[in-house]
């Protein structure tokens, strides 16, 4: 049973001649555990894919199934509740709050969802601890590596343990060892805590870490490859694909 | 032919019999899955580096089992092993299958060179994975040299892989020009010219 699904997922953008088919028809899940990349060209619809299964934009039509719940029948008070407490965003450029110290910016999902502060510092400092920037709490954003801001932003989509996190673009600030050290942080997230990992890149050697790649073209899905499989289904894959030649 | 050279340095660090050879070459390039040499193989390079004279056996072992002879390295040996050391080493893009089946892909009719890009690709990106992983599992603290060597696979597949991505983007481009041709050269004996 998959943790999240998209079904003829579509978003179109502007009206008439100048519509723009950002996303046709895509249909895609992801399971818990799981860590699947997607890839394409700029301009492919990546993003676009991403916002919609976090429910920060709507799609023209097509639906998002989240645990069992469509997002595109909330109402945007429950939206938004579903973005707090089952999804987790990172982000290329980390967007931590820049008066916040790292303990802070890790919280703050439980302390926007009403939790009391010391209750959501305690949580967010154990995520710190278990992401490895456990020594940087009380540091503000500015006085971090690009890495170690990462990890705090991946505290911060844990915090709240949400059942799918959802990473766009997640190494692009970094050099190519922080890159890997985040990549493989997000392997542990699914490995390890179990959670359904989708994560936008277009870096090849980043993506190589996930158990499934996505490619994307023109807002549709054009082909997909299992990584983690045995040498037999390697030979398995290869032989249906040859065969539909 | 590394093969041979890396059985001459094996054999420069200490004699060894074939066995020993096989498992210390396997150690070295960080196991069979990387590079796997069979045991025939080691065995006919070790005949004819010996008919070569560049090794020598110089003792039999025999405990229980078969009779293992133990190779050492000739002074002649040690000359080659030197000579290889010191000369550079041809890197291997010369010749590319791949590249083949992609040109003939684009010019013959029926075939779907964009397909054929897909299938290498996720070949290549699984390949990529299995080797990421190892890679992350060796231990720095006494894998150095075969995380060095790991790190070197992945970084020519990700060139492979953005070359993938660059010809895919271009596919159409390319396919509008024609495969290229060889040059029409007259057969035979140039013909006389008579004034």
């Amino acid at each position: 049973m998959a943790l999240i699904q998209t079904v003829d997922l579509t978003k179109v953008y502007g009206k008439g001649e100048t519509a723009v088919m950002a996303l046709d028809h895509v249909n895609l899940s992801v399971e818990a555990g799981e860590f699947v990349a997607v890839m394409g060209p700029s301009g492919c619809g990546k993003s676009t894919l991403l916002h919609l299964m976090g429910g920060l934009d709507r799609p023209t039509s097509g639906r998002v199934v989240l645990d069992g719940a469509d997002l595109t029948k909330l109402d945007d008070t429950r939206l938004t509740e579903v973005r707090r407490r089952k999804i987790g965003f990172v982000f290329q450029f980390y967007n931590l709050i820049p008066v916040l110290n790292a303990v802070e910016n890790a919280a703050l999902p439980l302390t926007l969802d009403g939790r009391t502060p010391g209750d959501a510092r305690v949580k967010a400092a154990q995520w710190l601890k278990l992401v490895g920037v456990d020594n940087r709490q009380a540091n503000l954003p500015d006085q971090l590596s690009g890495g170690q801001q990462q990890r705090v932003a991946i505290a911060r989509a844990l915090v709240a343990e949400p059942t799918l996190i959802l990473a766009d673009e997640p190494t692009g600030n970094l050099d190519s060892r922080a890159g890997d050290e985040i990549a493989r942080l997000l392997r542990q997230v699914a490995d390890e805590w179990g959670r359904a990992v989708l994560m936008v890149t277009h870096d090849p050697r980043i993506a190589a870490y996930a158990d499934r790649i996505v490619f994307l073209k023109d807002g549709r899905v054009v082909d997909e490859t299992r990584l983690n499989a045995g040498t037999s289904q390697f030979a398995a894959d290869i032989k249906e694909k040859v065969e539909a030649l | 032919m590394s093969v041979r050279h890396a059985l001459l340095g094996l054999l420069a660090q200490r004699s060894r019999h074939g066995y020993e050879l096989r498992a210390a070459f396997e150690a070295l390039v960080g196991g069979e899955q990387n590079w796997d040499v069979k045991p025939a193989q080691i065995y006919t390079t070790l005949d004819r580096l010996e008919e070569a004279q560049l090794v020598e056996p110089q003792a039999v072992e025999q405990s229980g089992g078969p009779e293992k002879r133990i190779y050492g390295i000739t002074t002649a040996g040690q000359a080659e092993l030197d000579y290889w050391l010191a000369s550079p080493t041809q890197p291997e893009h010369q010749r590319d299958e791949f590249f083949l089946k992609l040109m003939l892909a684009l010019v013959i009719e029926g075939a779907q060179p964009r397909k054929v890009i897909q299938i290498q690709r996720g070949a290549l990106y699984q390949v990529l994975h299995a080797i990421t992983l190892q890679r992350n599992r060796a231990d720095p603290k006494t894998a150095l040299a075969q995380i060095l060597y790991l790190d070197k696979v992945v970084m020519h597949l990700e060139a492979d892989l953005r070359w993938l991505d660059m010809i895919e983007a271009r596919l159409d481009d390319v396919r509008r020009q024609p495969l290229p041709e060889p040059e029409a050269r007259p057969r035979g004996r140039p013909r006389k010219v008579t004034e």
